[in-house]
């Protein structure tokens, strides 16, 4: 064979006959065609019966186990586990990790097949369960007779189709041009044509529709309150607009109110339920976040300030990175913390809770300024959006050195820097290096540490730390002597356990004992106990004497007169601990994470010889592993005020024994340091005390402080999101299909946390994030007209809308980023003041015969917004709205949230809730809605009839139901009944005659007059059953709760 | 999704049309996808293909259900006794390093024709064996009761999701316009874990949350009627007053929005609060019953008198056309509930006893009255125990394996799928998930869980995830 002679058209043929003769070539050509021909047409027939054969055995026996049993893994659709793919013939051939995993012809050698047979050690699949014999042997044979398989690689589902960057959301930005010579019904309007209007007008046009005619006055001035302010104007606001008759009255109406702090108030509760805000954790442990408010007057404050977005997004995902000097931002770090939080698995199932958590965080941030699903890649790569699996974990990483809680901050900027300066100071007091505790003797804080030795150093009254000669624990636990002859536990956690500790002593007599137990950082919420949630309970405290001298002697149990804590756990007191009942203990939740300590007095002084043992017993018999996790004792001959007696060091206790100036310089810096770290102490004591907000630091985890800052946690890529399947380690980033932006954060620490949420920030609030624009503007656009021009607001992805006007919609994105520098206000103004805003929201009155002519059959749902949307009022909007009504509404701002219900104890962590048994006429019963506390878990019945949302997602839209169950809630919610009599009162004292009196209602409640009918009705029914009656059906009533 | 609007006008539009459903499903149905269909008459209610199911009453024992002390019979525990076999390292979501292997303090017997292990503490439900289907080997993803409670109900770990109830209520809406369509009823000693949660409807419409319902309370169902604090609020007021509110709201259609229909769904659901009002407090009385009726399902006996006083409001409610009835044993926490760490011979007997002569009582009940025909009955939990001691003879958490039965219509009854290891701790074979258990449930009211859906932020949620097969195994 010639392999010169090669050509592609005969090489392809697989005819052998390639060196003729030219002359005779073409006959021999011919007859060899034609007998091939027929040889093929018969190998055709009976080929094509057989492959019709195989490929109706795999569909019907082999497609069926590949569905039910393994496409859930092994697909494009889904993991790709392992890298392989069984959804077309390419997927195993090529094979995963393992290699092809069908050898054709040989099932014993297939690993498909040794799989499902589970011969290869973890390599059995399915992993739940084996497969039936019955199905393994139909694999068999199929294998066996050459594994037909019709499926290809296209019928697979592609993850991306094209470009990633072919979909609209993912473009980069451009202004597209503003449509000129648009047809408007409006003459007076060439002069300037409207943005907005003109793409609007422009799309209408295409469908042969226009705008509606501007709303009435009395429409307008109450769709714009209940959409700027949530709450409707007075019916005398009303009436001086309709009167204004300057041509700028609704431009300075639209600015009055945009200037109104009810904006930021009705606006901030779009952004807390776009976030899922609530005021508890929500889940099993729906504990109360009593310092989660000051996040949401943040908000409020933010929108009222008109904070500019790519700074509000800085501010929230990293104030304390871009501006640490400025404490009063702190509150903004409540973002990261809004979602929910899951104690009781963070502490049986920790791993499990990192991740989820973290996943909550990531959903939320994306979701929130980017519209992005990420956290559809936590087991595989997104499905349809260009989100890969490791963009999702370099998310997850993004905020894995922080943990939520009450973080502390000083609002004032002095004070802040004051606390900072005696804290660092305090620091280097308990530095045990030797170049810090040089510096303690420099000449500023001479002063310092002549006082107190003045004061306290002459007759050192003092704890005196036992240095334990022996220990023991009774179960198995693991004791060990640290420097500071504090003795810390570790390995087997038993239920149960006592410690015996055996000191001596220098001093001469006994009066009281002191036990601390420190918290630790290799304790579980850094302890001091040993149990999950940190806490520990002491059952009993027992000291004796033993003489080893006088070996004869009894030992001495010396009896306690009195046991004081510097904190009690709530039913489980320190006295607990002295009243020989096992079954009661002193225990210190939910104070974990932090040291305390308890002084046991004796009741008589005990004479001490220095061969003298003193055994300290600590039983835990409680159970449930409430140990101590790290203890010191100390002891002390004073007679009074032992309470306030300072806990000295032994150094110092030694080098006060020594002459002042024969002391060395070690001595004189053990004193310096203890007389400093007293006073640096009792200055921080005096400073004003610190706000808390419920947010993240890397100093938190699940609510506690920590000893020492967290350094961020590993986070890997995990297989499945499973996480006994971690992958490779993922690096801060974010998303890698936006290649004008880095996807992965150049770090110059990598333990530096508050830079990698730093980085995230940034790559959001980049003017090349076309994502972050877009959803922004999409988001105010949604809540003045009802829908957004893409109605996704969470979701610009492939599973999300399309926009409506996407030209309109980028056009908005570079005007807020350009020229209105991302001001809410000024795009507010933009949208309110179009033509397009102010359309009348009723139907068109149209003539035309033909029905399928008038707008509702051209454009049903309104996307080309051919009138104004009519929306139902939301439940705070109502809530609002009634208050105002009722003339008692409390514009009070800020402040901790009211709690319009009572409170008992629950039988656990969670308390009962009775909305039901409110009192109306509490003094809090009137303030705003968004100032209510929102229990995640526990939802307010009456709100969440009027749909309010439930908090544990992300909820960016409210929904508008209707049902028996909310016709009765509007009828008979003692809310509701109690307003609707406060508000008959009110008219009642000012209006005698009846007919009058309905007048006034209609007038408050629709902001107008009855018409003579309606009056006719109205009346008769409030003479028969009273005006409150009366009041209570115009709130029902449709007009009242849609907003035209 | 550019049709969801459009199939909310549509559905808004027709929202006067179809009698005998709900005006809650005309309202909001707007997010179902296209896969998703009415109730259609064809298929015996069903949306997707028929239906055997047209109700359901779930029983929720919360605490988590020991089964190698109820329903799963294992010997070797007896030989294994005492023996330290467990985990070394404590694992995820174990409340304490395992103990000891603990055999089960109670008699077990063979019970039926179908020859079922159930043991002592179980005497009435072991009569009913024969009429009942068990999953033997279910398992959850945790062992912690918050996430595990919400699996069992949402199929999610987490809050937000809707439960059974609520995607049932979405998808075939109620049997009767006069009671809610998706009712709760919680242990008088309180909630479960998670408070609302496991009754909440998620993203979907508030309208199909489950109606906690506080029995023996003149407002059963939440401000069914006013409080007798408002003077004004008489019931002559309340029935002109809706009157009134209708002629309001009928012209203001007129005047403004001939074409919003939810204008019109809003004046309809007046009507149906009228009428809820006229009907609800009848299905809640239980004075009607009969004297055996009461003494068969244990209401004069303190033991059983709560649990038992709910199985028959279950009983009632689904006769008069409530779809979703659920019924729960136990209250969150460490007491009072199936959450039995502290000792197993001590805690089990007192609550298995609470819940199991109405549970026989009930089940007899629904047959006898042919309810059976059409009425599904489930006895669940959240996740089951160890096979390790704690604490004396307590068990810890274990989503491992546990065990639910079913009974009623569309059941292959005396049946039983899957089973545990030798010693009861993981699934072995025929393992299901709550995605099984769901998609079964669906199944037999005549839904598709794949196609039961609803969109929100983005993804195409389901009460199955991603998961899902129909145990066929175990019907009839």
């Amino acid at each position: 064979m010639l392999s010169s002679f090669h050509s592609d058209d005969l090489s392809s043929s697989g005819s052998n006959t390639i060196l003729i003769k030219p002359t005779r070539l073409i006959p021999m050509l011919a007859i060899s065609f034609l007998v091939m021909s027929l040889i093929q047409l018969k190998v055709t027939n009976a080929q094509e019966a057989k492959n019709a054969e195989e490929e109706r055995f795999f569909t019907e026996n082999i497609l069926p186990i590949l569905e039910t049993h393994c496409l859930e893994c092994h697909s494009h659709e889904s993991g790709m586990e392992g890298g392989l793919t069984l959804d077309s013939r390419s997927g195993w051939t090529t094979g995963g990790e393992h290699g092809p995993a069908i050898s054709v012809g040989k099932p014993d050698e297939s690993l498909l097949i040794k799989a499902v047979r589970h011969q290869v050690k973890n390599l059995q699949m399915p992993p739940e369960e084996k497969l039936s014999d019955a199905k393994i042997k139909l694999l068999v044979d199929w294998v066996k007779q050459g594994a037909v398989d019709p499926r290809t690689a296209n019928s697979a589902k592609k993850k991306f189709d094209g470009s990633p960057l072919n979909w609209w959301s993912l473009q980069p930005l451009k202004r597209p041009d503003i449509p000129i010579n648009v047809r408007t019904n409006n003459s007076k309007e060439h002069t300037k044509p409207d943005p907005i209007d003109a793409f609007v007008r422009r799309k209408l046009a295409e469908k042969n529709l226009s705008l509606s005619p501007p709303a009435d006055r009395r429409t307008l001035i109450r769709r714009l309150y209940f959409d700027l302010h949530g709450l409707p104007p007075t019916p005398e606001i009303v009436s001086t607009f309709i009167a204004d008759k300057s041509p700028d009255a609704y431009e300075k109406l639209v600015d009055r109110l945009l200037d109104s702090p009810r904006y930021g108030e009705r606006w901030a509760r779009h952004w807390l339920d776009t976030v899922h805000f609530a005021d508890s954790h929500g889940c099993e442990h729906d504990v109360f976040r009593g310092n989660a408010w000051p996040y949401r007057d943040y908000v409020i404050d933010s929108f009222n300030r008109d904070t500019p977005w790519p700074r509000f997004i800085r501010e929230q995902l990293a104030a304390d990175h871009f501006f640490p000097n400025q404490k009063n931002l702190t509150p903004a770090l409540g973002f990261i913390a809004a979602g929910p939080l899951e104690l009781s698995r963070a502490s049986t199932a920790p791993i499990t809770f990192d991740y989820l958590d973290r996943d909550d965080m990531v959903a939320q941030t994306m979701a929130a300024f980017a519209s992005t699903t990420a956290n559809c890649a936590r087991c595989h790569d997104h499905k349809f959006d260009p989100v890969t699996q490791e963009d999702y974990y370099s998310l997850q990483a993004v905020f894995a050195g922080i943990g939520k809680g009450d973080v502390l901050y000083d609002a004032d900027a002095v004070i802040a820097k004051q606390r900072q300066d005696w804290q660092s100071l305090l620091e280097y007091s308990k530095s045990s290096e030797i170049e810090h505790r040089k510096k303690l003797l420099a000449d500023e804080y001479v002063t310092i540490v002549k006082k107190w030795e003045k004061k306290f150093g002459n007759k050192p009254l003092a704890w005196e730390t036992l240095a334990p000669s022996g220990f023991t624990s009774s179960s198995g636990s693991t004791l060990k002597q640290l420097a500071d002859d504090s003795l810390l536990a570790s390995g087997t956690r038993p239920e149960k356990d006592t410690y015996t500790i055996t000191a001596s002593s220098s001093l001469k007599r006994l009066t009281a004992i002191r036990l601390d137990v420190l918290a630790d950082a290799s304790l579980p919420l850094n302890g001091p106990g040993r149990q999950d949630n940190g806490n520990l309970h002491l059952t009993e405290f027992e000291v004796s004497l033993h003489n080893p001298e006088n070996a004869k002697a009894e030992p001495i149990r010396l009896k306690i007169r009195k046991a004081t804590a510097d904190w009690d756990q709530q039913g489980w007191t320190i006295a607990h601990a002295i009243d020989g009942n096992i079954k009661t203990a002193w225990g210190i939740y939910p104070k974990v994470g932090e040291s305390h300590f308890a002084v046991f007095e004796l009741e008589k002084p005990q004479p001490l010889s220095p061969s003298d043992q003193i055994v300290i017993v600590l039983k835990q018999l409680h159970g449930g592993g409430h140990l101590i996790g790290r203890t010191k004792l100390s002891v002390t001959d004073a007679d009074e005020a032992i309470a306030s007696i300072e806990v000295l060091p032994a150094p110092v206790i030694a080098a006060l024994k020594i002459q002042h100036d024969q002391r060395s310089e070690a001595q004189q810096a053990a004193i310096a340091a203890h007389a400093i770290q007293i006073h640096a102490q009792k200055k921080l004591a005096v400073l004003p005390p610190q706000s808390a907000v419920y947010a993240v630091s890397n100093s938190y985890s699940h609510g506690n402080k920590l000893a020492n800052p967290m350094t961020p946690k590993v986070v890997n890529v995990l297989h499945r999101g499973d996480i006994h399947k971690p992958g490779k380690v993922a690096n801060a980033g974010a998303l890698s299909v936006l290649t004008e932006l880095a996807d992965q954060f150049e770090l110059e620490n990598p333990s530096d946390e508050s830079a990698r949420r730093a980085g995230l920030a940034d790559w959001l609030a980049a003017s090349e994030n076309p994502l972050t624009w877009r959803s922004v503007v999409n988001r105010v656009w949604a809540y003045h007209f009802g829908q957004g021009l893409c109605d996704t607001l969470n979701d610009f992805g492939r599973m999300g809308g399309e926009p409506s006007h996407p030209e309109l919609l980028d056009w908005l994105a570079v005007w807020f980023r350009d020229d209105a520098k991302g001001s809410l206000k000024k795009i507010h103004r933009l949208i309110l003041l179009s033509a397009t805003y102010q359309q009348a929201s009723g139907s068109p009155s149209n003539s035309s015969p033909d029905k399928t002519k008038v707008p509702q059959s051209i454009d049903a749902e309104n996307r080309l917004l051919w009138r104004m949307n009519r929306n139902k009022m939301d439940a705070e909007s109502f809530r609002d709205a009634v208050l105002q009504l009722s003339g008692r509404i409390d514009l009070t701002m800020g402040g901790p949230g009211i709690q319009q219900f009572t409170q008992t104890k629950g039988p656990q962590a969670t308390p009962k809730l009775d909305y039901d048994a409110f009192d109306w006429n509490d003094s809090k019963a009137a303030r705003r809605s968004i100032y209510r506390v929102v229990w995640r878990g526990i939802a307010d019945p009456f709100m969440e009839s009027l749909d309010f949302p439930d908090l544990g997602l992300l909820s960016p839209k409210r929904g508008s139901s209707g049902s028996a169950l909310q016709a009765l809630m509007l009828f008979n919610n003692d809310f509701v009944l109690h307003h609707s009599e406060v508000l008959a009162k009110n008219i009642e004292t000012n209006h005698q005659l009846i007919d009058e009196q309905i007048a006034i209602a209609c007038r408050w409640i629709f902001l107008r007059e009855p018409a003579s009918a309606e009056q006719q009705m109205l009346v008769a029914y409030a003479k028969k059953h009273g005006l409150a009656a009366t009041c209570r059906v115009l709130l029902n009533s449709n007009e009242f709760v849609f907003v035209d | 999704m550019t049709n969801i609007n459009s199939r909310r006008q549509l559905l808004w539009n027709i929202g006067g049309g179809l009698g005998g459903l709900a005006v809650a499903q005309l309202l909001e149905r707007e997010a179902l996808s296209l896969e998703n269909k009415s109730p259609n008459p064809a298929f015996n209610g069903g949306l997707h293909h028929p239906a055997k199911v047209k109700r359901v009453i779930q029983l929720f024992m919360t605490g988590g259900a020991s089964p190698m002390d109820t329903f799963d019979y294992k010997p070797m525990l007896e030989k294994l006794h005492g023996q330290k076999l467990g985990p070394a390292e404590k694992p995820e979501g174990f409340t304490a390093p395992a103990g000891a292997m603990l055999k089960s303090p109670f008699k077990f017997k063979q019970h039926g024709e179908s020859g079922r292990w159930v043991s002592s503490v179980f005497p009435h439900q072991a009569k009913e064996v024969d009429n009942m289907a068990f999953l033997m080997a279910m398992a959850s993803k945790t062992n912690v009761h918050g996430p595990a409670t919400y699996m069992m109900n949402s199929g999610f770990l987490l809050p937000g999701f809707p439960s059974m109830g609520a995607w049932i209520s979405y998808g075939l809406g109620n049997l009767s316009d006069e009671l809610p369509t998706f009712v709760v009823l919680p242990d008088a000693k309180g909630l479960p874990y998670n408070q609302k949660g496991p009754f909440s409807s998620g993203f979907l419409p508030a309208v199909h949350q489950g109606t906690v319902i506080k029995a023996g309370r003149k407002n059963p169902v939440p401000d069914l009627f006013p409080k007798e604090k408002y003077p004004f609020a008489t019931r002559r007021a309340d029935v002109e007053g809706f009157e009134l509110l209708q002629k309001l709201n009928a012209a203001h259609s007129v005047n403004h929005h001939r074409d919003d229909s939810r204008a019109d769904a809003r004046i309809q659901s007046y009507e149906l609060a009228a009428r809820m009002q006229l009907s609800a407090p009848e299905a809640f009385d239980l004075s009607k019953e009969t004297a055996a009726t009461n003494q068969a399902y244990g209401l004069e006996n303190p033991t059983t008198q709560d649990f038992g006083k709910r199985c028959l409001l279950a009983r009632r409610l689904v006769e008069r056309g409530t779809r979703f009835v659920q019924v729960w044993s136990g209250q969150q926490g460490a007491t009072g509930n199936w959450d039995n760490h502290g000792s197993i011979s001590k805690e089990l007997p007192p609550i298995a006893a609470s819940v199991d002569q109405p549970i026989a009582a009930l089940l007899r009940d629904l047959k006898s009255r042919g309810l059976f025909e059409d009425t599904l009955l489930i006895w669940t939990t959240e996740f089951g125990r160890t096979p390790f001691a704690q604490g004396g003879d307590g068990r810890d958490h274990n989503g491992g394996s546990f065990v639910t039965w079913l009974a009623g219509a569309g059941i292959k009854a005396g049946t039983s799928y899957g089973n545990s290891d030798e010693w009861g701790y993981k699934a072995e074979k025929g393992k299901t998930y709550c995605y099984d258990f769901h998609a079964t449930v669906l199944h037999l009211l005549g839904i598709d869980h794949q196609r039961l859906v609803y969109r929100q932020n983005g993804i195409d949620r389901r009460l199955t995830d991603v998961h899902g097969h129909v145990v066929k195994d175990i019907l009839s």
